[in-house]
């Protein structure tokens, strides 16, 4: 039990820092945190797809868009019948994100499947379209948005409770993205985990064993869109406003940029990828200015010829070999 | 019958000025197998190089000789500090050059602000044609675009060095067996597919809005012509340019511009998941 249990304790020790972090940091910091948290749990959603499952997307984002959306308008009570449940909306949310994964998966991998380049280019495309349709989709919002979009609400069993401050916020998003993190790491080191590594390294070895490649790819796919799709969702509730630049190609960009940096192959080193490029981006967008974007990009570069494994996954992986365990 | 020229007018220099894009693509890409994210920047970089000429009272003209010059200098550069490292890893390629396209564009962002500049068009005069008129410096473009394209299919299909390219291309290590300097014969084939860019990019300014976000505007449309038309024969650039430029500008003057975009990249998508090798490249093995 306890060498299943080794590989996690890099996780472990991360979490329980952050379960101290509100006694250390001023409100301002713990409400950053919480921003941090979700486009962490974005980052796990892109590592999984891609350093995982081996599909490079360049359009993570729509799916972020997709469950951003989702929440949104249910909670607006802009869908009939008019139901405005946070958990009604996150499910919705990791739904409609799923079935977007589901079809859009059906469509590149089916058959011979797309592969490689030219499925970095047609998944950019894929974001460009969603990007256009939503900023003329006028019936919601359109080029400008969605406003005042509620916050996370209890309300069963005659509970009822808003999460408008920082501190029970950040400990409901630290539970949520501790268990996907857990959870994932859990099932990859699992046969699923070990089909998806094979199906890395040589697609058709693979079939050549019996396997079959598509409900494989689908399923990463669809799995890392789910989280996606929840990561849009809670970040809707964060922010209270919902835009076509969710959906859309920046957003695209930087979460490659936060799991490239971090290591797409370790999860844990995904999402703090994500804390430290955002944490970075915080101090250094004052310090350095309109300089900092060129900093990112020239990082982004040496990044990958240098440490293609990623800044934050080689020295982990480094300990993790030193005490002799598959750090995930 | 005079709007319909002029439709057909419009489309054929969409596409033209498409195909002049796709064109530095395809070398680097459908030649040497890296794919440049930053190709849009470097076409930008050239407009930008236009407008810095015009600014600086030389005039237009000369940008369009400095421009190849300057893009396809930083293009060198581009390949001995990062493409050169990553030959063998192609996805790493997109990362890097992606990384590039930000750091180029904040570059441009820092030099001239985020705000777009405008080129006053040098050939200010309309000529009639058979029966309607036309600004006389987009046929001018429309010409050189087509020179410059015909230029491409020689130097590449006709040419000892093109020779060399295709051969380094198709069959590396055998190139090199007999011989052949792979790595210059690369590093020369990239210097001429950001020359190319920088070119377009300084030759098209006058017509467009030049700002620092231009680049992927242009990429998307190049790529994906190279992919619909096939990346393997070089009539594949013209028949994709042709397709994917000729479809956005007819369907612009019917449907919205936004529209026309949505349906053509959908359409691009359908026609690159049916046929993988594009138009002209044959059934996928």
């Amino acid at each position: 039990m306890t060498n299943r249990l080794l590989p996690l304790l890099p996780t472990f020790a991360v979490f329980s820092i952050l379960l101290a972090a509100p006694t250390f940091l001023s409100g301002y910091w713990v409400s950053q945190l919480n921003y941090y948290l979700v486009y962490g749990l974005f980052a796990l959603s892109l590592a999984i797809v891609w350093g995982y499952g081996g599909i490079l997307s360049l359009g993570q984002a729509a799916f972020f868009g997709i469950g951003a959306y989702a929440m949104a308008t249910l909670t607006k009570g802009m869908i009939t019948p008019d139901i405005t449940a946070s958990i009604l909306g996150v499910i919705f949310a990791i739904f409609l994100s799923v079935l977007a994964a589901f079809l859009l998966g059906i469509f590149l991998f089916a058959g011979k499947g797309v592969q490689g380049a030219y499925l970095a280019i047609m998944t950019i495309a894929v974001t460009l379209i969603l990007e256009r349709i939503m900023s003329n989709w006028y019936a919601l919002g359109g080029y400008n948005g969605l406003l005042d979009i509620p916050p996370l609400t209890i309300n069963s069993f005659g509970v009822f409770y808003e999460f408008w401050d920082a501190i029970p916020l950040f400990y409901l998003l630290l539970s949520i993205v501790f268990i996907v993190l857990v959870s994932l790491q859990i099932l990859m080191a699992t046969k699923y985990g070990i089909l998806l590594a094979a199906l890395r390294g040589n697609q058709e070895r693979l079939t050549f064993f019996g396997y079959a490649i598509l409900p494989l790819k689908l399923s990463v796919f669809c799995l890392g869109a789910g989280i996606a799709g929840l990561a849009g969702a809670l970040f809707v509730t964060l922010d209270g406003f919902a835009s076509p630049t969710l959906i859309g190609f920046t957003l695209s960009t930087e979460v490659l940029i936060w799991v490239a940096l971090g290591g797409k192959e370790i999860l844990l080193a995904a999402l703090l990828g994500a804390f430290v490029t955002r944490y970075a981006e915080n101090w250094f967008s004052e310090l350095f200015g309109d300089f900092w974007i060129m900093i990112l990009g020239c990082l982004f570069m040496i990044s990958v010829v240098l440490f293609p494994k990623g800044l934050i996954a080689t020295p982990l992986s480094y300990l993790g070999e030193k005490l002799k365990i598959r750090i995930r | 019958m005079s709007d319909i020229l002029i439709i057909a007018m419009d489309a054929l220099s969409h596409i033209l000025i498409l195909v002049m894009v796709a064109l530095g693509l395809m070398i680097i890409f459908g030649l040497m197998g890296v794919i440049n994210m930053a190709h849009g920047e470097l076409f930008m970089i050239g407009a930008y190089v236009a407008v810095l000429t015009g600014q600086s009272g030389i005039g237009f003209w000369p940008s369009i000789l400095v421009a190849p010059i300057i893009v396809g200098f930083l293009g060198f550069l581009i390949e001995k500090a990062l493409i050169q490292h990553i030959y063998h890893r192609p996805l790493d390629t997109i990362l890097a050059t992606w990384g590039l396209s930000i750091a180029l564009k904040q570059a441009i962002v820092l030099l001239f602000g985020p705000e777009s500049q405008s080129i006053p068009v040098p050939l200010d005069m309309r000529v009639s044609l058979i029966g309607f008129e036309y600004p006389l410096y987009r046929l001018v473009v429309m010409g050189f675009a087509a020179a410059m394209i015909f230029g491409c299919f020689w130097v590449f299909l006709k040419t000892n060095y093109g020779l060399m390219a295709r051969a380094v291309i198709s069959r590396p290590i055998t190139s090199e067996i007999l011989g052949l300097n792979t790595k210059k014969i690369n590093s020369w084939s990239f210097v001429t597919g950001s020359a190319l860019a920088g070119l377009a990019g300084a030759f098209v300014a006058p017509t467009i809005s030049v700002d620092p976000q231009m680049g992927l505007g242009y990429l998307v449309p190049g790529f994906l012509s190279l992919l619909v038309g096939g990346t393997g024969p070089f009539a594949g650039v013209l028949v994709g340019g042709a397709a994917v430029g000729g479809t956005n500008s007819l369907l612009t003057t019917w449907i919205s511009p936004v529209a026309a975009q949505v349906v053509v990249f959908l359409l691009a998508l359908v026609v690159i998941r049916m046929r993988p090798n594009g138009i002209l490249g044959g059934k996928s093995k």
